[in-house]
């Protein structure tokens, strides 16, 4: 399945946008890169390594020379690239529940955009519009983010106490490594292969 | 910079792939036949240019007709996107495909239209840029860390769940001093491998249970 | 009919066993091999007429026994339904459990060659529950539906799977046997709201709780993605039907006990804090989120409390450890988001104990057969349940356990651990459950279509008509 390694789903997608509602997109991007409140709720869903939305308007394929014809295009396109963790109906079914106003802010400039409840259409139309990866290279197929968020507090704890502990006491030992334990004890999961995608 | 996100780079390439009507086996199909064999794991070209996260290569073939009143419309080109996340900046990781993956990048890019190949590499600098997309907006959950920073905490905090495993209820005295051990091994043994090992990959379930 | 808020619900047409948990003690899951089409479908004219409906019982007028049916998608094609129908079912109903062990993480102990023959057979069609107050009204339900089986040439029994509620002093509990408290967080949905208590349903703006959609558990009704969940055609052969997850799950609980015994001993917390904070509920039902430090007796018997609780006064786990099956499976606020993730996670639970119960501190084998018949309900098996299983219990990244599986139910490998966020409280530490063994194991089970009155109707005069 050449969309997965590891942990990680590569999706992409490319919609078409008539070229006025372009700079509305731009100016939501603009807002939502400014506004870091907007973005809680992506860091919220926490499954997500890295997304990017590019746009391309009709006349900027890039055009090398020679042999290659120009593109003639009506539309700008949107493309969208996500690294995501978890199964593709999983990552969909989030975005509707709880993102949905996003998302359509979005994608409502798409043409034929069903929106994103109920989620049933608006799963077809991704599928529509989803084009499949060839080559997928990930430098940590055992981690999620969530992983990789987790060993980052563990090893920074681990740091900290790994110096203090140097000077201590048995007996102050003891308290410390038990507030330790405390510290880091949420973020103990294991890491490892993924479930089956579907 | 809206290619950027703290200290990570989200770099988008479309590359238009070479029609040639003459060839029995078109570019296009040759280009994924290549990266079909090609290696995803540790062996692959991407553990070696070893600031990359995750990377991708997809062959897009076309457009999508969404259906009435949209109207319907083709590309003349197939494009080669590729899609990287990786630490630093542009140029020194241009420069590293061009040198340390040579081959890999020849491959690919061979089968695209104006590459001038990897032995010039302003010339490759210039011609990968000319097919570089501007990122509208780039989201990245972990952007202050590096590749080697984040494997060295993975490891750490497998080592360290392992560890407290194994000492789990016993004395602080006897904890202590194995602590020391563990800490003082853990600095010195060697990183992750990147890119991890997919023919060992196989779901724990499915290796016999006694 | 019953109505609430505009949902109506139409109980005579919904079978009694996906409405309601009938509370009886004894049951018998029937296993029925159907005859070829129209003699089965003679058997199904005779048996509408006893099938137990969602309908209210007068007080004095509670049947002695029940009797509920549901197909497997060999049933279904055994029944000569239209071709056009058979492919409108879900994909994963018409694969079956078995084929679905991917996805489950059903391998190695759970894996289909350690299940019971009869679901190697092909044979298994229909599933018959039958549910009584009484063993004799069991024995006698049973007989008749032998003979009209029998009567009417439309299939035979191929294996009969008793269960029934485990005695305690005397008098039935709803005990299973590892010594925990069942029963509790079964999801409340519109239309079916009597005896719902707070905490069953999903969470609302004000702190409270309301009722899930029915359409998350009832085809033909709205849920909660605002949409008419997909469902067979034509339209009347799904509607007011769902779909039944059925699956035998024995207990090892001589590992169990000793595990607990072994490890509670060098748990600060004792040996029954542990077993609570396995689960999130003592043993006696008492939410640790509640009282993580004692049961309380007081909590469990107030239907006010035992069930209304949310986790987001405990973000790190210290009262109930992130990894607790009651928070995997059920994880309220604890994602955020309102329990916006959670809504179209819940599944409808009912099932009782088999085989034998042995009181603690008396020799018990794990070879005994001995176990739980977990049934559940749900509009779409790959959402719901097959979800729940996959992500939530052989999983952890959700709860944020890594790939660490639901400590009692999940299938370990030997090296697997549970992990209990604690304090700095002696009697509170953290702690690390090493080398968990398999307490639970899968002996078998299928996915089954449970279809409305209606719908058995159209499919014994044979019309069922996919446009």
């Amino acid at each position: 399945m050449t969309n997965i390694n590891g942990k990680a789903y590569a999706m992409n997608a490319i919609t078409p946008m008539k070229p006025w509602k372009t700079p509305i997109l731009r100016l939501f991007f603009f807002i939502l890169g400014l506004i870091k409140p907007l973005q809680k709720d992506l860091k919220g869903l926490s499954f997500i390594h890295f997304a990017r939305w590019v746009v391309i308007p009709r006349k900027r394929f890039p055009h090398l020379g020679g042999s290659q014809p120009r593109e003639n295009l009506r539309y700008d396109y949107l493309l969208f690239f996500s690294n995501f963790n978890g199964t593709w109906n999983q990552y969909i079914d989030a975005f509707s529940a709880v993102l949905y106003q996003g998302l359509d802010a979005i994608w409502r400039w798409s043409e034929k955009y069903p929106g994103s409840r109920p989620v049933t259409g608006f799963k077809q139309y991704i599928a529509l519009v989803q084009f499949d990866t060839d080559y997928y290279y990930n430098v940590y197929p055992h981690a999620a983010t969530n992983d990789v968020k987790a060993a980052l507090r563990v090893n920074q704890a681990l740091t900290a106490f790994a110096q203090r502990s140097e000077s201590l006491s048995p007996q102050e030992f003891e308290g410390a490594w038990l507030a330790f334990r405390a510290t880091v004890a949420p973020d103990l999961g294991a890491t490892g292969v993924a479930p089956e995608g579907d | 910079m809206a290619n950027t996100s703290g200290s990570t780079y989200g770099l988008t390439i479309l590359s238009p792939i070479i029609e040639d009507s003459r060839l029995d086996v078109c570019h296009s199909m040759e280009l994924r036949w290549y990266l079909s064999q090609l290696p995803r794991d540790y062996r692959g070209p991407f553990a070696q240019l070893s600031s990359t996260y995750l990377a991708r290569l997809a062959v897009m073939d076309d457009v999508v007709f969404v259906g009435h009143p949209a109207h319907e419309e083709h590309l003349r080109s197939r494009y080669l996107v590729f899609e990287a996340n990786f630490d630093g900046d542009l140029d020194t990781y241009l420069r590293r495909m061009a040198t340390e993956t040579k081959e890999f990048v020849e491959a690919v890019w061979q089968h695209c239209v104006g590459f001038p190949g990897t032995n010039d590499i302003g010339a490759f600098i210039v011609y990968m840029k000319r097919c570089q997309l501007e990122t509208t907006f780039f989201f990245a959950d972990v952007n202050d860390q590096t590749v080697e920073s984040t494997l060295a905490a993975l490891k750490a905090q497998a080592a360290l769940t392992h560890f407290l495993d194994r000492h789990e209820g016993q004395p602080a005295a006897e904890v202590q001093r194995a602590f020391r051990e563990f800490y003082a091994k853990l600095r010195k043994s060697p990183g992750l491998r990147r890119g991890g090992d997919e023919s060992r990959d196989i779901r724990q379930e499915h290796i016999p249970h006694e | 009919m019953s109505e609430l808020n505009g949902t109506q619900v139409d109980v005579s047409d919904i079978q009694g066993f996906a409405l309601k948990g009938y509370n009886f003690p004894f049951a018998r899951y029937l296993l029925v091999e159907l005859g070829e089409a129209a003699a089965a479908r003679a058997w199904l004219k005779e048996l509408l007429k006893v099938v137990t409906t969602g309908e209210r019982w007068d007080i004095n007028r509670k049947p002695m026994s029940t009797v509920n049916l549901a197909f497997t998608h060999r049933g279904l094609v055994q029944l000569d339904l239209p071709l056009a129908s058979l492919l409108s079912f879900p994909l994963e109903f018409q694969q079956g459990m078995m084929a679905r062990r991917g996805i489950l993480g059903d391998d190695g102990k759970n894996g289909p060659e350690h299940w019971d023959a009869v679901w190697h057979s092909g044979r298994v069609h229909a599933w018959l529950g039958v549910n009584a107050r009484e063993s004799e009204a069991l024995t006698q339900r049973c007989a008749e539906m032998q003979q009209m089986l029998e009567r009417t040439g439309g299939g035979k029994v191929v294996e009969a799977q008793d269960a029934q509620a485990i005695r305690l002093k005397d008098k039935f509990s709803s005990q299973e046997h590892f010594g925990y408290t069942d029963g509790f967080g079964n999801p409340v949905f519109k239309g079916a709201e009597l005896n719902s208590v707070p905490g069953q349903g999903k969470l609302n703006d004000r702190g409270g709780w309301d009722s899930l959609a029915t359409g998350e558990f009832l085809l033909g009704y709205a849920d909660e993605a605002g949409e008419l969940p997909p469902a067979p055609i034509p339209h009347l052969l799904g509607r007011n039907g769902t779909f039944m997850v059925y699956r035998k799950l024995h207990q090892n609980v001589a590992t169990f006990r000793q595990y607990l015994e072994k490890t509670g001993a060098r748990y600060p917390g004792g040996k029954e804090k542990l077993a609570a904070k396995f689960v999130g509920r003592w043993r006696d039902g008492t939410p640790v989120a509640l009282s993580p430090d004692r049961p309380d007796p007081g909590i469990v018997a107030d239907n006010q409390r035992n069930t209304n609780f949310v986790y987001g006064s405990d973000p790190g786990g210290l009262k109930c450890p992130l990894g607790a099956h009651i928070r995997r499976v059920n994880p309220r606020d604890a994602f955020g988001f309102k329990g916006g993730l959670i809504n179209r996670r819940r599944i409808l639970r009912r099932g009782l104990p088999y085989g034998q119960f042995v009181p603690e501190g008396q020799p018990v084998s794990d070879a005994d057969d001995r176990g739980i018949v977990f049934m559940a309900l749900n509009a779409s098996i790959f959402r719901q349940f097959e979800f729940m299983q996959q992500q939530w219990i052989e999983y952890g990244n959700d709860s944020h356990q890594g790939n660490d599986k639901d400590p009692l139910l999940g299938n370990h490998s030997g090296h697997d651990r549970f992990v209990i966020q604690g304090t700095g409280e002696p009697q509170n530490p953290p702690f690390i459950c090493g080398g968990l063994p398999n307490f639970v194991e899968l002996r078998g089970g299928e996915y089954f279509f449970m279809p409305s009155l209606t719908a058995i109707a159209m499919i014994a005069t044979g019309n069922v008509d996919p446009r």
